[in-house]
């Protein structure tokens, strides 16, 4: 099949799932090139129409059928990309690979490297990645020099927030039959690279299996996302190269499931998902009890990037979500603020308050942070990519006190300080419904679940807790003394 | 040796033990190792864990390393985490399950430390049905033991005392009784039945506070598993959850009329059927009906699937959620 990129004569992409048939068949009546590609991570735009002609690209967000008969009756006319009134019209390098800049809210800036194929190149499409640059043969050598630079991205990588080379010599040192394990479970912005991009997460993939002798690579990701797994195993099936094989595995719909090492379990058929313990970690007995690589789709595709450009480390997914008109993932900088991200939605209300870094991920008010894991970590926020947006009308006691009964409720059950300490703190927080606010007793509870569960599970459950007493003093106090500031709580209690 | 014993083509005897609990790695130091507990020098051997090194000498402060077994092929389980010591090199970490490696030095009474054992020492408390004086095992629990080692007055997160939220007492086996409210989930009786006995009887099922110990046949009770009734699983329990059956009251406090039955509400009774001196042999029982016994990728540790379904999960085979 012939690559869209850079072809003659003007190409249709609609992006976005659901109403893609609709639109593909007004093109096939009018015998016009229209492809579909996978989403750009702004639903809120899609369906996303672009037509493209030589250096121009012209946009139709949120595209009906309508619209649709006049863009292909534009285009069979063989008129300007301009002259069915598109909603934006960008300029760019005729040949190019990657979505283009435009002044759409996320889809802005240029930084688009990682997510540059999602809405541009047809997901599947061994042509249009290898026309983008993709299937090169780095070799060894310059995949451990890449690896240097490169941080793991998200709690399900077993290098969060680590380089990644070291591990790779520790599998590789190890010996044995070694396997690399593809986490794309549960965060959005996997779900996506594995949907819209899957061959740039492969490609880190195979480089990586290349590196450390692995002759297996597993995909690995949640029955949820149903468009995740299928694009996957149909990029997996016509990958051109037969070395090595590519398997792709789906994992129950449970948050803990993420977890590498509950991962593996379920990659192997465990019938109860449970933490491992570590020390020796996977990168030394692993799957099947050999030494394993798994790394997130978000840290692999920074890998096949840097290995493409040679711009190691630069970007990093952000979704942003909660109380916002629709979610969104977008590619930035590693030097932007948590403000740039959430620039790119419509908050849904006036701001309150953001719930950064995963499920577990910690609570402020200030979005003058950088999304670079160490500010992150400096000031108790999570770096798993996702910031949840709190609008004014949102109690902060509620917040806290669901994640802490989500987390007593989907905890694997096995050690003490995450099975029974999320219950006891997901009790302290109730009490102060009654009248009974006692944050010492909150935070010794969190400093231990952190300092002693067996994984990042129990070991970040508290941290929504644990900032909210920091930040949000005031307010958790005030229902102790019987108000809800915001006036959201179903039954604030009197106290005499 | 007769060669009629040797039968090289066989399955291994665990191939369909379904434990639910984690393909742990081996834990212990590769070699033998010197390591420094509280400024005291040890050599432990190879295959050593901190544990071994600190139970080897007095320590600043008692470990009390409740769900801890450490002998035959049980544990470490590494659950309860009322083991954690502080490292030089590593932080705070669980002494039971980790390695021993040469020049590690530990210190136990380092405060972080002792704060995480005293914390989850309490919340195992808090699960725990703390009614001793009908418990046939008052006086000989190492729960009670560490609680009464560690001073534990008054459990800051309280007890189980609800007697709404107990798990109704399964009375119906001849030889063993279970009371799940005693239950530490230390996985000693999982090991005892899966790893010395090879019976493949008892499993670890649930998630969150719905953990429990229930049965790989999926039976409800004690007496419609597949229990052979060796005694293993009440032996190594370390708690009042597994008692043999004849001495559940052995220490009870004689107060009249209040025994281990009622003191908690519920119990599920025998279904008086004779079933003579054991319950139905493993093999009589048809394990795999209700699937294909085949059909599987898992290894030793994390076997099939096919005949549990717990957890929602039901029909799932192999690494694979359709």
């Amino acid at each position: 099949m012939a690559s869209i990129i850079a072809a003659e004569g003007p190409t249709i992409r609609i992006s976005g799932a659901g109403s893609s048939p609709d639109l593909l068949s007004v093109a096939a009546d009018a015998d016009v090139r229209a492809v579909e590609v996978g989403s750009t991570g702004v639903p809120a735009l899609e369906p996303l129409v672009t037509v493209t002609d030589g250096d121009e690209t012209a946009f139709h967000t949120a595209c009906s059928t309508a619209e649709m008969d006049t863009i292909v009756a534009s285009v069979a006319a063989g008129s300007d990309v301009r002259a069915a009134e598109p909603d934006a019209v960008a300029e760019h390098d005729p040949d190019t690979a990657r979505f283009p800049a435009v002044d759409l809210s996320g889809l802005g800036g240029d930084r688009r490297r990682m997510l540059g194929g999602a809405g541009w190149r047809r997901p599947t499409n061994p042509a249009d990645h290898e026309a983008a640059g993709g299937f090169g043969d780095p070799g060894p050598d310059a995949v451990l020099a890449a690896g240097e630079a490169i941080h793991g991205r998200g709690w399900g990588d077993i290098c969060q927030d680590t380089p990644l080379t070291p591990t790779w010599e520790t599998v590789r040192d190890t010996g044995g039959d070694p396997a690399v394990v593809v986490n794309g479970h549960g965060n959005p912005a996997d779900a996506l690279l594995l949907a819209s991009a899957p061959y740039d997460v492969l490609d880190g993939a195979t480089a990586v299996a290349d590196c450390v002798g692995a002759e297996a690579v597993i995909v690995y990701a949640s029955t949820a996302d149903e468009r995740a797994v299928e694009t996957v195993r149909e990029a997996a099936a016509e990958h051109p190269e037969g070395s090595p094989a590519i398997d792709v595995v789906a994992g129950p719909a449970e948050y803990r499931a993420a977890e590498p090492t509950m991962a593996l379990e379920a990659v192997e058929g465990n019938h109860r998902l449970e933490a491992r313990i570590r020390p020796p970690g996977p990168e030394s007995v692993g799957l099947h009890g050999q030494p394993t690589v798994l790394h997130t789709p978000r840290t692999l595709a920074q890998l096949s990037a840097s290995l493409r450009d040679g711009d190691a480390d630069a970007t990093r997914a952000v979704t942003v979500q909660g109380d916002v008109a629709a979610p969104v993932t977008v590619e930035l900088a590693a030097s932007a603020t948590l403000a740039d991200a959430v620039d790119a939605v419509a908050v849904d209300g006036e701001f309150k308050a953001a719930c950064v870094g995963g499920r577990f991920g910690g609570l402020t008010r200030d979005l003058d942070v950088s999304i670079a894991p160490e500010p992150l970590t400096d000031a108790d926020l999570g770096t798993e990519g996702t910031v949840q947006i709190l609008a004014a009308d949102r109690c902060v006691l509620e917040f806290v006190g669901k994640r802490a009964q989500f987390a007593a409720d989907e905890n694997c059950g096995r050690c003490v300080p995450c099975r029974e300490g999320t219950t006891q703190l997901a009790e302290l927080l109730r009490d102060i419904y009654d009248g009974s606010y006692a944050p010492e007793d909150i935070e010794e509870l969190v400093r231990v679940m952190d300092t002693s569960s067996i994984c990042a599970f129990g070991v970040e459950a508290g941290r929504p807790a644990r900032t909210a007493l920091a930040e949000f003093e005031a307010e958790l106090q005030a229902h102790a003394d019987g108000t809800c500031p915001t006036d959201s709580c179903p039954e604030t209690v009197e106290v005499t | 040796m007769s060669s009629d014993h040797a039968h090289e083509d066989a399955p291994p005897l665990t191939e369909d033990i379904a434990p639910g609990t984690a393909a742990d790695p081996a834990v212990g130091g590769p070699d033998r190792a010197t390591v420094t507990v509280d400024g005291v020098e040890v050599t432990v051997a190879a295959g050593s864990t901190l544990l071994d090194a600190v139970e080897a000498v007095d320590t600043a402060d008692s470990v009390p390393a409740l769900c801890s077994y450490d002998r035959q092929e049980i544990g470490p389980r590494s659950e309860c985490r009322t083991c954690m010591v502080e490292t030089e090199a590593d932080g705070i970490v669980p002494a039971c399950s980790h390695p021993a490696e040469d020049g590690m030095a530990v210190s136990t009474d380092a405060e972080a430390a002792a704060e995480a054992r005293d914390v989850n020492l309490d919340l195992v408390l808090s699960n725990h049905n703390l009614r001793c004086t009908t418990c046939g095992k008052n006086g000989r629990c190492e729960l009670q033991d560490a609680a009464i080692d560690e001073e534990v007055e008054e459990p800051r997160y309280g007890v189980l005392d609800d007697r709404e939220e107990y798990e109704p007492l399964d009375d119906t086996s001849s030889f063993i009784q279970i009371d799940r409210n005693k239950c530490i989930l230390c996985n000693r009786c999982v090991d005892a039945c899966n790893d010395v006995q090879v019976e493949g009887v008892l499993r670890m099922e649930g998630s969150g506070q719905d953990t429990r110990i229930g049965f790989q046949s999926d039976a409800e009770t004690m007496e419609d598993s597949t229990c052979v009734s060796c005694g293993h699983c009440a032996t190594v329990c370390p708690t009042g959850s597994l008692v043999e059956k004849g001495i559940e009251d052995a220490t009870t406090i004689p107060l009249p009329g209040f025994t281990q039955k009622n003191s908690i509400g519920k119990s599920v009774e025998s279904s008086g059927r004779s079933k003579g001196p054991m319950t139905p042999k493993k093999r009589d029982a048809d394990r795999c009906e209700s699937g294909d016994p085949s059909a599987n990728g898992s290894t030793p540790n994390a076997p099939a699937a096919e005949d549990v379904a717990d957890d929602g999960w039901a029909g799932f085979e192999g690494g694979e959620w359709p």
